[in-house]
C-alpha cells in the first residue's frame, strides 16, 4: 500500500463553535492511483487533502506514505516530505506574478534533484509558445496549466489537486482534467483530487465520497473513462 | 540549478525603479556624507593628535605684566618645564576691520604650518592665518596695512596653538573674522612692539603628564611657582585653552552626532523596507503558501525576501563609501576648514568609518527585516494559502459609530489598516522636522542672541583699566571688575565677570538694598541658579572661594556676570574704599592713554560669538534644511506609495462601483494628509524640546550662554515647508490613484 490513512480525526473551534470536520477517516491508496474525493462544501475533503499534504495536522489517527508516518515528522521533515514527494495544484493558481511561465515551472524544478525536462513539459502542457509570458498575460486555463506544470515538474510521487477546475469554464476544465489524466498516465504519480463536480468521478480509479467528516462510500471505478468523454 | 526566484530581483528592481532609485540616492548620499565626514574628521583628528608632537604644541602659557625675571625663569626651568618666549602684540588692521595678534616666527614651540606661499623672509612681509585670510578675502601677495605701513602677505598659515581663533579662553566662541594671528620677521616684530607688548610665555613639561588630572596638578605647581614671584595677567593650561583643544573636542562631538544621525536614518529606511516586505508578503501570501506547500523551506523564502533590502544597503554602502572617500570627504574637509584653522592633513583609511557606515547599517537592515520576516513566516502554510495573515483569529474590527459618515469611517479604516506605515510616518516626520528645525532655527537662535546682546548692552563701551585713571568724558561711570570662576561640576569651570557697581550708575539699573548680589540671566539660566540661592565662585588663579547670596537676576544675556554694590565689592576683595578699575560709557573715551587700558569691550566683542557661528554654520544649516526636506519627502513618498499599492485592488473595485478619482483620492490620500499634517503640527512641541535639549547640550560645552529661543514664525515656516513638500508628493500619489485600472479588481477576484 502506497498511502495508508487510518482513523484521522480533525476539529476546528472549541465549545459551542466546535466543528468536527473529520470524524475518523480510513483510506488506502495504491501507487499510481487516480483518486477523486467528492463531497459537498464542509464535508472535510480539503482538510483531508491538507493533512495528507502535511500542511495541516490531524487530532488523531495517522497517515503512512511510502512506509513513512507523516505525524511523526517535525516541521522541517514535513518540508522535506513535501519537497520530495508532493506536487500541489490549487483552485486559484497562485503563480508568481513577476516570473514568466517557464520560470514559474522552474521554481518547482528547483526543488527536485531529478526534475522533468522543462521544455518537454512545456510542450506537454501546451505552453511552449507562451513560456516567456507573465501570468497576467495568460488565460485562466493557461495559468492553471502552468500551476500544474510547477507541481509536476519535480516528478512528485503524489499530486494533490484542490478543486483545480473550480475557477475555470467547461472547456478549459476539461482541458485541465485531460492534462492531469495524461500526467497520471505518463508519470505514474498518485493523484488525489478534491472536487465537488460529480462528473469527474468517471475518470478516477477510485471514488471516495465524504459527508459530514466521514467516508460515505469508497469504490473502485471499473468503467473509467477519458476526461474528454466527461460531460456535465 | 540556480534558484529561479532570483530572477524576480532584477524585475522587481525594474518595476519599482523609481522607489529603489530614490532609496539608492538617499542612502548613498547619507552614507557618502557620513563616511566622508568621518574619513575627513578621522584624518583630521589624527593630524590634530600628531600635531602636538609635530609642531611641539605648548602644555600651557602664561602672560606677565613685565618680562619674566631670571629667578622665575630659572626656577621654572629647573623644576618642571621648558620655557619659551612667545611674545606678541595686537594691532588693528588698517584696510580690514580686524585685530591681528602678531608673533615672531616660532622655531621651537607652537610651530607654524604653511598652507600657501611661505613664511616672511624679508622685512615688510607677513604670513597670516589661512582662515582669517579666507574670511576677509585676503590672498598671498595682497597688502595688509598695520600702523599705516603696508605688509605684503607672503603666506597663509596655520598656527598650531590657534587652530580655533579664540582671542581669549573666556570667549564663548572663536572669531575668525575680526581676529587673526600673524607672524612677521624679527626686525619687523621689534618695530611693531614698541608699546603694549604681551609678555606671553609658553611652556612644555619636561615629563609628559599621563592624564588631565596629572596635567592639572602639574599646572597648579607651575602657577604656584609663578605666584610666588609675581601676579600673572593670565595663566592658560593647554587643557583649558580652547584655541588648542576646541578642534579635538569638536571633531569628536561631530562624530557622535553624525553617527547617531546615520543610525536613525538607517533605522527609518530599514523600517520602510520592513513595511514594504511585510506588505509584499501579504500581497504574495498565496504564492508563499504554495511555495511552502511545494516544499520550499522557510529559510529559502526568508533569504529571497531579504535579498533586495540587503542588496540595496550593500550597494548604497559601497557606492556611498567610494563617494565618501572621494567627493564627500572634500566637502566635509572644506566645512572644517571653514570653521577651523587646521593644518594640512592626509587621508587615512578609517576602519571605524567603514564599520559605522557599512557593517552596522547592514546589520541593522538585516536584523529588522529578518525579525519581521521570521515573525510573518511563523504562520502556517495554510494561513498563507488562505491569505489569512492575522495572528489572532479573534481580532475584531474596531467599532466605528454608524453616525459617522461612511467616507469618514472609510478613511479611519484606511488609517487603522496602515497603522505601521503611519507610525513610521509620524516617527519620520518627527526626525525630519528635528533636522529641518535645526537648519531653520539655529540661524534664528543666533540672530536672536545677537539682537538680545545688542539691545541689552550695559553701555556702548566698557573700559577695563590696568590702573585707575581719571577721565573728563561726560557720561563715563566708574566701576570695578574682576574675574572669578565657577566651581567645576556638571559643567566645566567657567570665567565669571564680577562687577562692582555704584548705586547711582546710570548703565546698570540695580537697587542693591541688601548685601546680596545680582547675577546675569545668562549665569542664572546656564548654571540653574535662582534668587535666594548661594553662589560659590573661586579665584581664577588661586584656591580662595567666595559665597554670594543671590538677591536677584539682572537681564544681561551677553555675559556670565555677577553684579554687586561697589562698597561690597571692595570689602569682598579687600580693596581700598573708592577703588575702581573701569569705565562704562555710551561714547568712546579718548582722554585715557592706551597703555592704561587693559581691555575695551564694544558691541563687536560681544557679538563675535554670533558672528562666528553664522560664518561657520551658515553652509551647514542650508544643507541640513535641504536634507530635512528631502528626508521628509522620501519617507512620505515611500510609505504613501505602499498604502496605495496595498489598496490597489480596493481602489479599483471602488472605482468599478462608480467612485471618481477625486473621491478615491479623498479616501486614500486624505488619510495620509491627515496623518502627515497632524504629525507636523502635533510633534512641534516634542521637536522643540528635542531641539532645545540638543542646543543646550551642544552649547553648554562652550563658555558663555546662548539662550534657546525660537520665534513662533520658525515653526510656521517649518510646518509650511513640510506641508508644501507633502503637497508635491500628494500630487504624484494622486496620479498613481488615477492610473489604477478597473481590471485589477476583475482580474484578481480571488
Amino acid at each position: 500500500m502506497f498511502i495508508e490513512i487510518k482513523g484521522i480525526k480533525k476539529h476546528f473551534g472549541e465549545g459551542e463553535s466546535r466543528v468536527d470536520v473529520l470524524k475518523g477517516i480510513d483510506l488506502e491508496l495504491n501507487k499510481g492511483e487516480f483518486c477523486v474525493l467528492l463531497g459537498p462544501s464542509g464535508s472535510g475533503k480539503s482538510t483531508l487533502l491538507n493533512i495528507i499534504g502535511g500542511i495541516d495536522s490531524a487530532d488523531s489517527g495517522y497517515i503512512v506514505v511510502d512506509d513513512e508516518k507523516i505525524e511523526e515528522k517535525s516541521e522541517k521533515e514535513l518540508t522535506i516530505y513535501r519537497r520530495k514527494h508532493l506536487g500541489y495544484v490549487f483552485q486559484m493558481y497562485n503563480l508568481i506574478p513577476n516570473l514568466t511561465v517557464r520560470e514559474n515551472i522552474e521554481v518547482g524544478a528547483y526543488l527536485s534533484d531529478n526534475p522533468l525536462d522543462v521544455d518537454e513539459l512545456l510542450k506537454t502542457l501546451g505552453l511552449f509558445e507562451h513560456q516567456r509570458k507573465l501570468p497576467n498575460q495568460l488565460s485562466g486555463g493557461q495559468q492553471q496549466r502552468t500551476a500544474i506544470g510547477r507541481a509536476i515538474v519535480k516528478n512528485p510521487a503524489i499530486l494533490l489537486c484542490d478543486e483545480p477546475t473550480g475557477a475555470l469554464d467547461y472547456n478549459t476544465s476539461k482541458e485541465i482534467l485531460k492534462l492531469i489524466e495524461e500526467v497520471n498516465r505518463k508519470y505514474g504519480n498518485t493523484v488525489i483530487m478534491v472536487t465537488h463536480n460529480d462528473a469527474i468521478k468517471h475518470m478516477a480509479d477510485r471514488v471516495v465520497r465524504l459527508r459530514d467528516g466521514v467516508i460515505r462510500s469508497n469504490v473502485l471505478n471499473d468503467s473509467k473513462v477519458s476526461a474528454t468523454e466527461l460531460d456535465w | 540549478m540556480k534558484n529561479p526566484l532570483l530572477k524576480r530581483l532584477p524585475r522587481e528592481l525594474k518595476s519599482e525603479f523609481s522607489k529603489y532609485l530614490v532609496i539608492f540616492i538617499f542612502m548613498i548620499s547619507v552614507i557618502g556624507f557620513v563616511s566622508g565626514f568621518m574619513v575627513a574628521s578621522g584624518s583630521m583628528i589624527k593630524a590634530n593628535e600628531e600635531s602636538f608632537d609635530k609642531y611641539n604644541i605648548e602644555d600651557g602659557n602664561f602672560e606677565l605684566y613685565t618680562k619674566c625675571s631670571d629667578e622665575l625663569e630659572n626656577e621654572l626651568d629647573d623644576n618642571l618645564v621648558e620655557l619659551y618666549e612667545n611674545f606678541y602684540v595686537e594691532k588693528e588692521t588698517g584696510n580690514v576691520d580686524s585685530t591681528l595678534r602678531i608673533f615672531k616666527n616660532r622655531k621651537d614651540v607652537n610651530k607654524i604650518c604653511v598652507m600657501d606661499g611661505e613664511l616672511p623672509d624679508e622685512n615688510g612681509e607677513i604670513a597670516i592665518d589661512r582662515m582669517y585670510a579666507d574670511n576677509n578675502d585676503i590672498g598671498v601677495g595682497d597688502t595688509l596695512v598695520i600702523e599705516s605701513k603696508g605688509y605684503t602677505v607672503s603666506g597663509l598659515v596655520s598656527f598650531s596653538d590657534y587652530t580655533a581663533l579664540y582671542s581669549s579662553p573666556s570667549d564663548m566662541m572663536f572669531d575668525s573674522v575680526k581676529f587673526g594671528v600673524a607672524t612677521v620677521t624679527d626686525d619687523d616684530f621689534d618695530k611693531l612692539s614698541s608699546d603694549k607688548m604681551h609678555y606671553c610665555y609658553s611652556f612644555t613639561f619636561d615629563d609628559e603628564p599621563e592624564d588631565e588630572t596629572q596635567a592639572k596638578e602639574m599646572c597648579d605647581d607651575v602657577l604656584g611657582i609663578i605666584a610666588e614671584h609675581t601676579i600673572p595677567v593670565s595663566f592658560i593650561p593647554q587643557y583649558s585653552n580652547m584655541a588648542i583643544t576646541m578642534v579635538g573636542s569638536d571633531l569628536g562631538n561631530d562624530k557622535s552626532i553624525i553617527t547617531m544621525f546615520l543610525y536613525v536614518v538607517v533605522l527609518i529606511i530599514a523600517f520602510i523596507f520592513a513595511i514594504t516586505t511585510s506588505n509584499t508578503i501579504t500581497k504574495e501570501a498565496a504564492v508563499i503558501g504554495t511555495l511552502r506547500a511545494s516544499g520550499y523551506k522557510k529559510r529559502e523564502i526568508i533569504v529571497h525576501y531579504l535579498t533586495m533590502p540587503m542588496i540595496v544597503i550593500l550597494v548604497s554602502a559601497i557606492v556611498g563609501n567610494v563617494l565618501g572617500y572621494t567627493v564627500f570627504k572634500n566637502v566635509a574637509a572644506s566645512m572644517y576648514y571653514s570653521s577651523f584653522s587646521l593644518p594640512t592633513y592626509e587621508t587615512v583609511w578609517n576602519v571605524e568609518a567603514f564599520l559605522m557606515t557599512t557593517v552596522i547599517p547592514v546589520i541593522i537592515m538585516f536584523l529588522i527585516n529578518f525579525v519581521i520576516l521570521c515573525t510573518k513566516l511563523k504562520l502556517s502554510v495554510l494561513k498563507f494559502l488562505r491569505r489569512d495573515l492575522s495572528k489572532s483569529k479573534n481580532k475584531k474590527a474596531v467599532g466605528l459609530s454608524h453616525k459617522l459618515p461612511i467616507m469618514h469611517r472609510f478613511r479611519l479604516r484606511v488609517i487603522m489598516q496602515n497603522m505601521p506605515n503611519y507610525i513610521t510616518i509620524v516617527f519620520g516626520v518627527l526626525l525630519a522636522n528635528v533636522i529641518l528645525l535645526f537648519g531653520i532655527a539655529l540661524p534664528e537662535v543666533i540672530d536672536n542672541y545677537q539682537n538680545e546682546i545688542v539691545s541689552n548692552m550695559l553701555c556702548e563701551y566698557q573700559y577695563v583699566l590696568k590702573a585707575p585713571v581719571e577721565t573728563e568724558t561726560e557720561s563715563a561711570e566708574k566701576f570695578s571688575i574682576t574675574s572669578l570662576e565657577t566651581i567645576e561640576g556638571e559643567l566645566k569651570s567657567e570665567s565669571v565677570s564680577v562687577y562692582g557697581i555704584n548705586e547711582d550708575n546710570q548703565y546698570v539699573d540695580i537697587d542693591f538694598e541688601t548685601d546680596g548680589v545680582y547675577i546675569s540671566n545668562a549665569l542664572a539660566e546656564k548654571f540653574h541658579v535662582n534668587e535666594g540661592d548661594t553662589l560659590t565662585l573661586k579665584e581664577s588663579y588661586g584656591t580662595k572661594e567666595y559665597d554670594f547670596k543671590v538677591s536677584g537676576v539682572y537681564y544681561y544675556p551677553s555675559s556670565i556676570a555677577v553684579f554687586m554694590d561697589d562698597v561690597v565689592f571692595c570689602d569682598t576683595f579687600e580693596l581700598e574704599s573708592g577703588y575702581y578699575n573701569g569705565y562704562m560709557c555710551d561714547k568712546e573715551i579718548f582722554d585715557i592713554d592706551e597703555q592704561y587700558v587693559a581691555t575695551k569691550i564694544t558691541e563687536d566683542d560681544l557679538t563675535k560669538t554670533s558672528r562666528q557661528m553664522q560664518t561657520s554654520m551658515g553652509s551647514l544649516m542650508g544643507l541640513l534644511s535641504a536634507f530635512g526636506v528631502i528626508m521628509f519627502m522620501l519617507i512620505i513618498y515611500l510609505l504613501s506609495k505602499i498604502i496605495i499599492e496595498k489598496n490597489a485592488q480596493s481602489i479599483s473595485m471602488t472605482k468599478v462601483l462608480g467612485y471618481s478619482n477625486g473621491e478615491m483620492s479623498s479616501l486614500y490620500i486624505l488619510s495620509t494628509t491627515l496623518v502627515v499634517v497632524l504629525s507636523i503640527v502635533l510633534t512641534i512641541p516634542l521637536v522643540n524640546s528635542i531641539m532645545e535639549y540638543l542646543c543646550v547640550t551642544m552649547l553648554s560645552q562652550y563658555p558663555g550662554y546662548l539662550p534657546y529661543y525660537v520665534p513662533f514664525s520658525v515653526f510656521v515656516k517649518m510646518a509650511l515647508c513640510g506641508i508644501v513638500s507633502y503637497g508635491v508628493i500628494a500630487f504624484f500619489e494622486y496620479r498613481k490613484v488615477k492610473k489604477i485600472k478597473l481590471d485589477i479588481a476583475l482580474k484578481n477576484r480571488e
